[in-house]
């Protein structure tokens, strides 16, 4: 098909779900609330992006990094910082990923006869200038697609487009778990770079020669509008969630659910008193994740506290998030005292206390 | 490291304390990804810490 053949039967259809990649437009940053953070390894920074590195304190990560215009039609991007001018050993890397969902890219059918090809696409302003890379892996990282992207000019919002042939090799997943993994390079070695334009039966994490954005120091890498669909032509960015804000942040929260950063007195749920010693505290998840989530806290002397009986307990965290669903949950805390059966409400009691729920891939 | 959570007398989870910021997660969901990185942990062949008793 034509590019404007394609761009015709996109206009005809103009699916709102075609783009597989969640936060394309990097709009949310639950985690951080546009605060920079130099993340650990699997760290996850901005919505669904996630860092994946083998030495920390390399890059720093923020949305709007810089405070530079974005592209036409973007409010926002996420933005690497290069920490030190870091020479990569043969098998170290550096990356931004995004997992996609089993679900979501079912019908792509890769690892069959009938794979589809997707097109990979974005916009990437940097300060460097040259040959970038990225990978397209299957959940078991045997099966990746290295690829290269040029940066003609530096400190310039550029449009990139990549096709990639549909994988009929491999096991890629079809369920809850990791279906295809989007990375982008800021430094690979050798022996974890591969041959770009061609799937390898191989654990690649970047193309050879690509670009090492750590080596810099104080280099920039900036991008925004990410979208893979099926085909081999890059349509227009939509957001998953088809433009709806709301939409697309009942997608982020499908994976993580921030109920409560920076601000005291912010309603985590209802509880009561279950034994003298114990209470047991009800939440509801604002959409169904997709596992039953794990408990993210911070805690400290009186970070939170429990409100009953014209008094209030305070104390520095929850015990569990127990009998978990991914529907809901049970806020327990083991030696809160108070008198059996007594009801209440449990709050943020200090700006450093922070809530989250994570059911990320 | 990782420290065991008990409830009501029972092993119910575990959590992992790392510069202020608490990840817990319970047993119960194979697919967490949390709980999927303690049993490579445990399969490595170590051992969390017990979990505190129940008040």
């Amino acid at each position: 098909m034509t590019q404007a053949a394609a761009l015709a039967a996109y206009g005809s259809s103009s699916p709102s779900n075609r783009n597989r990649i969640i936060n394309g437009g990097m709009v949310f940053d639950q985690r951080n609330a546009g605060a920079s953070v130099t993340p650990a390894n699997a760290d996850y920074t901005l919505d669904r992006w996630r860092s994946y590195l083998s030495q920390a304190s390399k890059y720093s990560v923020q949305q709007n990094a810089g405070s530079v215009t974005p592209p036409a039609g973007f409010i926002n991007y996420l933005g690497v910082t290069s920490l030190s001018a870091y020479s990569v050993g043969s098998s170290e890397f550096f990356s931004i990923q995004q997992f996609i969902e089993g679900f979501n890219v079912a019908d792509l059918g890769w690892g069959t006869a009938n794979a589809q090809a997707v097109t990979l696409s974005f916009k990437v302003y940097s300060s460097l200038t040259g040959t970038f890379g990225g990978v397209l892996q299957n959940d078991g990282q045997n099966r990746s697609y290295p690829f290269t992207y040029s940066i003609p000019t530096a400190n310039t919002w550029t449009t990139i487009s990549v096709t990639v042939s549909g994988d009929t090799s491999g096991t890629w997943l079809t369920n809850s778990g990791r279906g295809i993994a989007v990375w982008f390079g800021l430094g690979a070695g050798s022996t974890v770079s591969g041959t770009a334009g061609a799937w390898a039966a191989a654990s690649y994490f970047s193309a050879t020669g690509a670009t090492s954005v750590v080596g810099t120091s104080g280099a920039t890498f900036y991008i925004t509008g990410v979208q893979l669909e099926a085909g081999s032509v890059a349509t227009p960015f939509c957001p998953a969630g088809g433009g709806s804000y709301g939409q697309e942040l009942a997608l982020c929260q499908r994976y993580y659910w921030q109920q409560a950063l920076g601000a005291a007195n912010i309603m985590l749920g209802i509880g009561t008193v279950f034994s003298g010693t114990n209470m047991n505290g009800f939440v509801q998840f604002p959409v169904q994740m997709r596992t039953a989530p794990s408990l993210v806290q911070s805690t400290g002397t009186n970070y939170y506290y429990f409100e009953r009986d014209t008094a209030a307990t305070p104390f520095s965290g929850f015990s569990a998030l127990n009998r978990a669903s991914k529907d809901a949950g049970q806020l327990y805390i083991s030696g809160l005292a108070g008198t059996s059966g007594q009801a209440g409400i449990l709050f943020t009691a200090s700006s450093s206390a922070a809530i989250g729920y994570s059911a990320e891939l | 490291m990782y420290k065991q959570i008990k409830y009501q007398e029972q092993i119910i989870g575990a959590f992992k304390e790392d510069g202020g910021v608490r990840v817990s997660f319970g047993f119960t969901d194979p697919a967490n990804t949390d709980y999927q990185e303690y049993l490579k942990w445990l399969a490595e062949g170590n051992t969390p810490e017990p979990a505190d008793p129940v008040e």
